[in-house]
């Protein structure tokens, strides 16, 4: 059974890059927009791994974060985080919160397949 | 119940049905370390185990070890091809 | 690998549209209300998403160019620029320079020409006055690659890895055996030892803690780089050493167990920022499926040939007498016309977004013109077809543009007319019995009424000595030829091209007209149907042939009796309860031979405010029916809009009630000399 990828980003183009890129590699991929939109998603199927950008309308990443490390279900499934370069104090906020993985944008779907791989297999 | 135990004569069998991961291990540890020691052997069977992450492997070591110190004979009933894939990774043998 | 980004590009252009729309209409907002986070917030996550996103396509110029605007609104957003209306004029620029960008680069795939390159230049110059005094380039901090041993070099090696994971390694969602399972993928694992000793006694062990290590041999070419950023994720809490093994050789490179340091975080000033729901522009994606919309028209022709053979089979149905089967198809009848409704439904947006554009044109144009001029949006929720919201846009620029040239005085002008210096125009659209209304209206000098007639006479519009109502003067300025290049001058207070937007609006099936008053203002009206596709048609009869007219301008149906079709056929028009109704009669217009059947009805229709009775045989009763566009060869066919298939097979014409009323309407000013008729069409 392929692995469930839920990708929270606000730009579905960025869902739509890594969407391709993860099922080329066999791995099932759900979409949210936004923190909220994301934590509707968690329930009612298992995601083994999440990929959250950070600046997002409704809830943001390092929120939402905090808020899957609360529950019981997910507090130890690994976050990827996507952070831009310019975003330091960002990327350890996120890690703070839990998210110990990060892709910097822009990446490359390749980029983006090897962190994934590096934290689940499909 | 991820984990059934059931006593028959000199062995305590011990199903492990589900994840073998972070997500469990700690109820599992729960549920199985103490019965430990009550009888000579342990069948452990995991052919029911759905996946298994190093957390499970760390598991699987304290039991061995528990079992060595203990006098208990450990012996693996059934493995699934998840727990036959974790272990055959972390216990590749020098060529 | 080869991963096809071309769709994925496809919505990236799409997106950067609406961002940018997003960050037009926020910057907008500021403009009003300096002090709007949430719409900081907005125009901030536009041009970062803009920029995230381009750059996973490689699209430099973008992300160079957004960059530097991203750099600003960040310093916008933690306050150390204020908002003033010098910036924001450049920030509203810098986003029609990065629709350009999106447009050319993203879309095309050309760079762009050298005078937008000098555009930008200047952008940039501009935004440097605000960017940070001791702005560096932005530096990538990258992982530093300080040894490596493999690089140059693709020859294999025999790696070997000394792993000691860090107690919190589980709990943080990593699993140590995923990072030997990335460590095949690049290369041969030849040997591997778990190591379990540091695991405590079981009364201090706890289960979701880590104690594991691994050392492991790798036969890999992948460099010592590479392998080091395997590791990343967990380095924090990790010891992880990667020395290479030269079998047989001196040199054996050795790097020291790394505790990096991550550098200390400090505090973390960067608060978390959460903006009121309510602040938010509405996300359009999330919960939505992006769907091409030729799958769209595709689906709704589909349901269109279902409504036909659904009507059909309810046509069979009850000539067979069979009660079960005429209820069963009721019952489908009813479904498909849900499905109907939730399919055109699908293609409903709001005209919201178009009307927000117009926010942009009305600031500009009344910058340029040196006019105050206030826009008012209502109705802005207000559903229309895609494809009419699409092409009303240029129609409603055009009247837009007009208003504030010429319908709206400078405010000197205004005072001294006694009315306020602000000018007021207002877009408005609304449902109204089957068709959507949308209203343009200005405060301004109104219509020149004499100056109009004189005109049209001029042109031979209009007979000399007709008479017409105000209204109908007004209207004039919409027909081919009334303004040409020499009326350009601001003569009729409508600049030219009003006969081109009468036509644009036409094609969509749509009617416009106007109404003003002397110094108090202008309004237009510009009815449109509300889809293209599908209408609810009352079906008629002549001889063997079926009409179908657009249920929602049947007003009533008459029967004709034999004295009153003398009458009535030697008058042209009929008494309709003391008023006079002009007839046409359909078996006459479309030249069907023969004579006509022994009762004749009477179908009265009304589109706007003209109103006629069409003289048919007979009345067949109302159907629901998808419209098919009559080919090329019947586009001159004056009074029909498309074809339907009816449930039998056989083809029905649509008529055009618009187009046939103005027919009416037309005949009738031509004649308007004639004493006895002095109003062109029944009110």
């Amino acid at each position: 059974m392929a692995k469930n990828v839920l990708v929270v980003d606000d730009s579905s183009s960025v869902r739509q890059v890594v969407g391709i890129a993860l099922k080329s590699a066999g791995y099932d991929v759900i979409e949210a927009c936004d923190g909220r939109d994301a934590l509707g998603k968690l329930t009612g199927q298992k995601v083994h791994l999440i990929i959250s950008d950070v600046n997002m309308p409704n809830m943001d990443g390092i929120t939402f974060v905090k808020e899957v490390k609360k529950l019981a279900s997910y507090k130890f499934t690994p976050i990827i985080m996507l952070t831009t370069e310019s975003q330091e104090s960002k990327k350890a906020e996120g890690q703070a919160a839990g998210a110990k993985a990060w892709v910097v944008k822009p990446f490359q779907p390749a980029q983006m397949l090897a962190a994934v791989s590096k934290l689940i297999l499909p | 119940m991820p984990i059934t135990i059931e006593t028959r004569d000199d062995s305590t069998c011990v199903s492990i049905d589900g994840e073998l991961t972070i997500y469990t291990v700690a109820e599992l540890a729960g549920a199985l370390l103490p019965q430990m020691g009550g009888a000579p052997r342990l069948l452990l069977d995991l052919s029911q185990v759905t996946e298994m992450d190093g957390a499970g492997l760390q598991l699987l070591a304290v039991i061995q070890r528990e079992a060595d110190s203990g006098g208990t004979a450990l012996s693996v009933t059934g493995q699934s091809v998840a727990v036959t894939q974790a272990l055959e990774l972390c216990r590749k043998a020098g060529s | 690998m080869s991963i096809n980004l071309d769709q994925a590009l496809q919505t990236f252009i799409v997106e950067a549209h609406e961002l940018l729309q997003v960050m037009e209409q926020s910057l907008l907002q500021l403009e009003t209300e300096p002090a709007d986070q949430g719409a900081i917030g907005a125009i901030f996550r536009a041009a970062h998403t803009i920029k995230g996103s381009a750059g996973l396509f490689g699209l430099t110029p973008v992300v160079g160019f957004t960059h530097i605007v991203e750099d600003v609104l960040d310093r916008l957003r933690d306050g150390s620029v204020a908002v003033d209306a010098t910036l924001i004029a450049v920030l509203l620029k810098c986003g029609d320079h990065m629709l350009e960008l999106i447009n050319v680069v993203a879309s095309r795939g050309e760079t762009l020409p050298p005078a937008a390159l000098e555009r930008e230049a200047a952008l940039r110059e501009a935004l440097s006055r605000y960017q940070a005094p001791t702005h560096l380039p932005e530096t990538v901090p990258q992982s530093i690659q300080t040894v490596d041993a493999g690089a140059g070099t693709s020859a294999e090696l025999l790696w070997h890895i000394s792993l000691r994971f860090g107690v919190e390694v589980f709990r943080n969602g990593m699993d140590p055996l995923s990072f030997l399972r990335y460590l095949e993928t690049l290369g041969q694992i030849t040997q591997v030892t778990t190591l379990t000793e540091t695991i405590p006694a079981l009364d201090s062990w706890d289960p979701e803690s880590c104690y594991l290590g691994f050392e492991i041999d790798l036969r890999s070419t992948a460099g010592h780089a590479t392998l080091n950023e395997v590791f990343d994720f967990v380095r924090d809490d990790c010891e992880v050493s990667i020395e290479a093994i030269h079998e047989a050789s001196d040199r054996a490179v050795s790097v020291a167990s790394e505790w990096d340091a991550q550098a200390e975080q400090g505090p973390l000033t960067a608060s978390v920022q959460r903006l009121p729901a309510a602040s938010e522009p509405k996300t359009r994606d999330g919960n939505y499926v992006r769907v091409n919309a030729d799958k769209l028209d595709e689906l709704i022709n589909l349901v269109g040939e279902l409504v036909i053979a659904s009507a059909g089979a309810s046509l069979l149905a009850r000539s067979c007498h069979n009660d079960p089967l005429q209820e069963a198809t009721s019952t489908v009848s009813g479904l498909v016309e849900e499905i109907l409704d939730g399919a055109l439904h699908l293609r409903m947006v709001p005209i919201g977004d178009t009307f927000n554009r117009f926010r942009r044109v009305v600031r500009d144009i009344s910058q340029e013109l040196g006019k105050d001029i206030e826009l008012t949006i209502s109705g802005a929720e207000t559903e229309m077809d895609k494809t009419v919201v699409e092409k009303i846009g240029d129609p409603l620029m055009h009247l837009l543009r007009n208003a504030m040239d010429h319908g709206i005085e400078s405010a000197d002008a205004r005072r001294a007319a006694g009315k306020a210096g602000k000018g007021h125009l207002s877009l408005n659209a609304y449902h109204d019995s089957g068709s959507i209304v949308i209203e343009i209206a200005d405060d301004g000098n109104g219509l020149n009424r004499e100056r109009i007639l004189e005109k049209a006479q001029e042109r031979g519009l209009v007979a000399s000595g007709a008479v017409l109502s105000d209204q109908e003067i007004y209207n004039l300025i919409f027909e081919p030829g009334f303004s040409t290049a020499e009326a350009v001058t601001n003569l009729s207070g409508r600049g030219v091209g009003m006969d081109v937007v009468k036509r644009n609006i036409t094609l969509l099936r749509g009617t416009v007209d106007l109404d003003s008053r002397p110094g108090q203002g202008t309004v237009v009206r510009i009815r449109l149907p509300l889809t293209l596709a599908i209408i609810n048609g009352f079906l008629v009869g002549i001889d063997t042939s079926t009409y179908v007219i657009p249920l929602d301008m049947v007003q009533e149906c008459i029967e004709l009796d034999v004295h009153q079709r003398q009458s009535s056929r030697d008058q042209g028009y009929l008494d309709l309860r003391g008023e006079v109704l002009p007839l046409v009669d359909l078996r006459e217009h479309f030249s069907h031979e023969g004579s006509a059947g022994r009762r004749q009805n009477v179908v009265v229709v009304r589109y706007a405010e003209h109103k006629a009775g069409l003289v048919v045989d007979d009345l067949l009763g109302e159907f629901q029916t998808v419209i098919k566009p009559l080919g090329k060869l019947f586009g001159a066919l004056r009074g029909i809009s498309g074809s339907t298939i009816l449930g039998s097979g056989a083809v029905a014409l649509i008529l055009d009630i618009p187009a046939l009323l103005n027919q009416i309407v037309q005949l009738e000013a031509r004649t308007a000399q004639a004493p006895y008729s002095p109003t062109v069409v029944a009110r």
